[in-house]
């Protein structure tokens, strides 16, 4: 049940990012929709490892050394997630520079002013 | 009995947060957006941590800690922010004309 | 006909992320591998954080692979906004208008407390949650409130540049010896294992904590300062 409601509100995430990435003009409002895409599939990706009942995979007063494969969620979606992330942040701090460089030249933030190489 | 008292102190921190939402949407310039999101919100961190120091006793002292990062940095945040909207020139709604800012920096730049 | 082809890519979508989603059952149990990892850890590499062990040991390489992807973005900025500062962007340094005196107060107190915060993060990255990527992450966000909040703030990218570069090539040396005194390239069982828990445990995995904390806060810190001027 709760990686459903979580799940669900990963997949609608990446929706509206996908949506606000088609419809917008103004290129700061598409780099967000792209960052929003990129943390409803986080979001998707560690509720994908959700075990029933379980608790976080780290040995600690809350969870022994005995009991942990029974009670633990799954690591390896977590795993994946952390270097995703960091991933996110540079790849959007490309599209970031290319956005300075689109208002350096056409003096606009639109992509009306790319309209050559559109199909 | 605790556990009561920390949900009041809960519900009314959420109560809060959510006029500060609504307050974002219906306002009708960025400064008093600014003003609403700010000080609604900052006030619905405090109660809600409050109420969570009421469920946990053994947090108190890091739920302290929250409370007054969040309290150094929410509103110095907003004060920069709406700074730089008034450098820019973003107009200000209604017809109050009192503009303290810029009366500041007026005198300061007549002064010797 | 433009309206027509974004309703239509969306409707696709909701659709095929729907039958995802009504498909998704509950596991109730870890699968094999999983379940290898979390009795392997704690056991073989004596690190409690069963994340912090798969990312630094048994899946070292990606992580290695993930910085090198760093670099090349942090070169890519650099190639594109590395020319002269274009005055219709950014205002010079001398002439920048300096920031009103809460912020600046604001900022001396909260560096610190950030900065100690990043150094707790990347050192209890093998006992608790935390580890190098988030630790680097917040010591460049430590970096970014400086660049926004002092106007006269330069940051030297050469140093931090040579900074990230010998990190790197620690983090090398140590899978290498990993290769000649432990089962083989990054393998963190080059150190004694210690006790479960403790401070100075689980291999070579805080020195590599370290390294890759130092070497990811630099290249975010280098990435955030190009697009200062």
């Amino acid at each position: 049940m709760i990686s459903s409601i979580v799940l669900i509100t990963g997949l609608l995430l990446i929706l509206i990012g996908l949506w606000g990435a088609l419809t917008h003009r103004n290129i700061l409002r598409i780099i967000i929709s792209f960052s929003l895409m990129g943390t409803g599939t986080h979001i998707v990706i560690v509720a994908i490892g959700y075990v029933k009942n379980g608790t976080a995979p780290i040995i600690d007063s809350a969870l022994g050394l005995a009991e942990a494969p029974q009670r633990a969620v799954d690591p390896i979606p977590s795993a994946l997630v952390v270097t995703a992330i960091v991933i996110g942040l540079a790849v959007t701090a490309i599209m970031l520079a290319y956005a300075i460089r689109l208002y350096d030249t056409k003096k606009t933030l639109s992509i009306e002013a790319l309209m050559e190489s559109r199909w | 009995m605790a556990e009561l008292v920390g949900s009041i102190l809960i519900l009314i921190g959420a109560f809060f947060h959510f006029s500060a939402g609504l307050g974002m949407v219906r306002m009708p310039d960025a400064y008093t957006r600014m003003q609403a999101g700010t000080k609604a919100s900052t006030l619905g961190n405090t109660l809600v941590l409050t109420g969570l120091a009421f469920y946990h006793p053994g947090w108190t002292l890091k739920l302290v800690l929250i409370i007054y990062f969040v309290l150094m940095t929410n509103p110095v945040s907003s004060h920069a922010l709406a700074r730089a909207a008034h450098f820019i020139g973003i107009p200000m709604a209604g017809n109050s004309g009192i503009d303290a800012l810029r009366d500041a920096q007026q005198t300061k730049r007549s002064d010797p | 006909m433009r309206r027509a082809s974004i309703v239509f890519a969306i409707t696709f979508f909701g659709l095929l992320f729907a039958s995802v989603a009504i498909n998704h059952t509950q596991s109730v149990s870890l699968w094999p591998l999983a379940r290898s990892y979390v009795e392997l850890v704690p056991r073989e590499l004596g690190a409690p954080n069963v994340i912090t062990g798969i990312l630094l040991n048994y899946r070292a390489f990606d992580t290695l692979g993930e910085v090198a992807v760093l670099f090349m973005v942090a070169a890519g900025v650099g190639l594109v906004l590395g020319r002269q500062p274009n005055p219709t962007v950014a205002d010079p340094p001398e002439t920048a208008r300096p920031s009103s005196e809460i912020v600046q107060i604001a900022t001396r107190i909260l560096a610190p407390l950030i900065s100690v915060f990043a150094a707790y993060i990347i050192m209890n990255g093998h006992i608790s949650a935390g580890g190098g990527f988030q630790g680097g992450a917040v010591l460049a966000s430590c970096l970014i409130l400086w660049l926004l909040a002092d106007a006269q703030f330069q940051v030297d990218v050469k140093l931090l540049g040579l900074l990230e570069s010998v990190a790197g090539v620690l983090f090398v040396l140590v899978g290498i010896a990993g290769l000649i005194f432990a089962g083989g390239f990054l393998d963190t069982r080059v150190l004694p294992l210690g006790q479960l828990g403790a401070f100075f445990s689980a291999g070579a995995i805080p020195i590599l904590s370290l390294l890759l904390g130092i070497k990811v806060g630099c290249e975010l810190s280098v990435i955030l300062a190009r697009f200062r001027a």
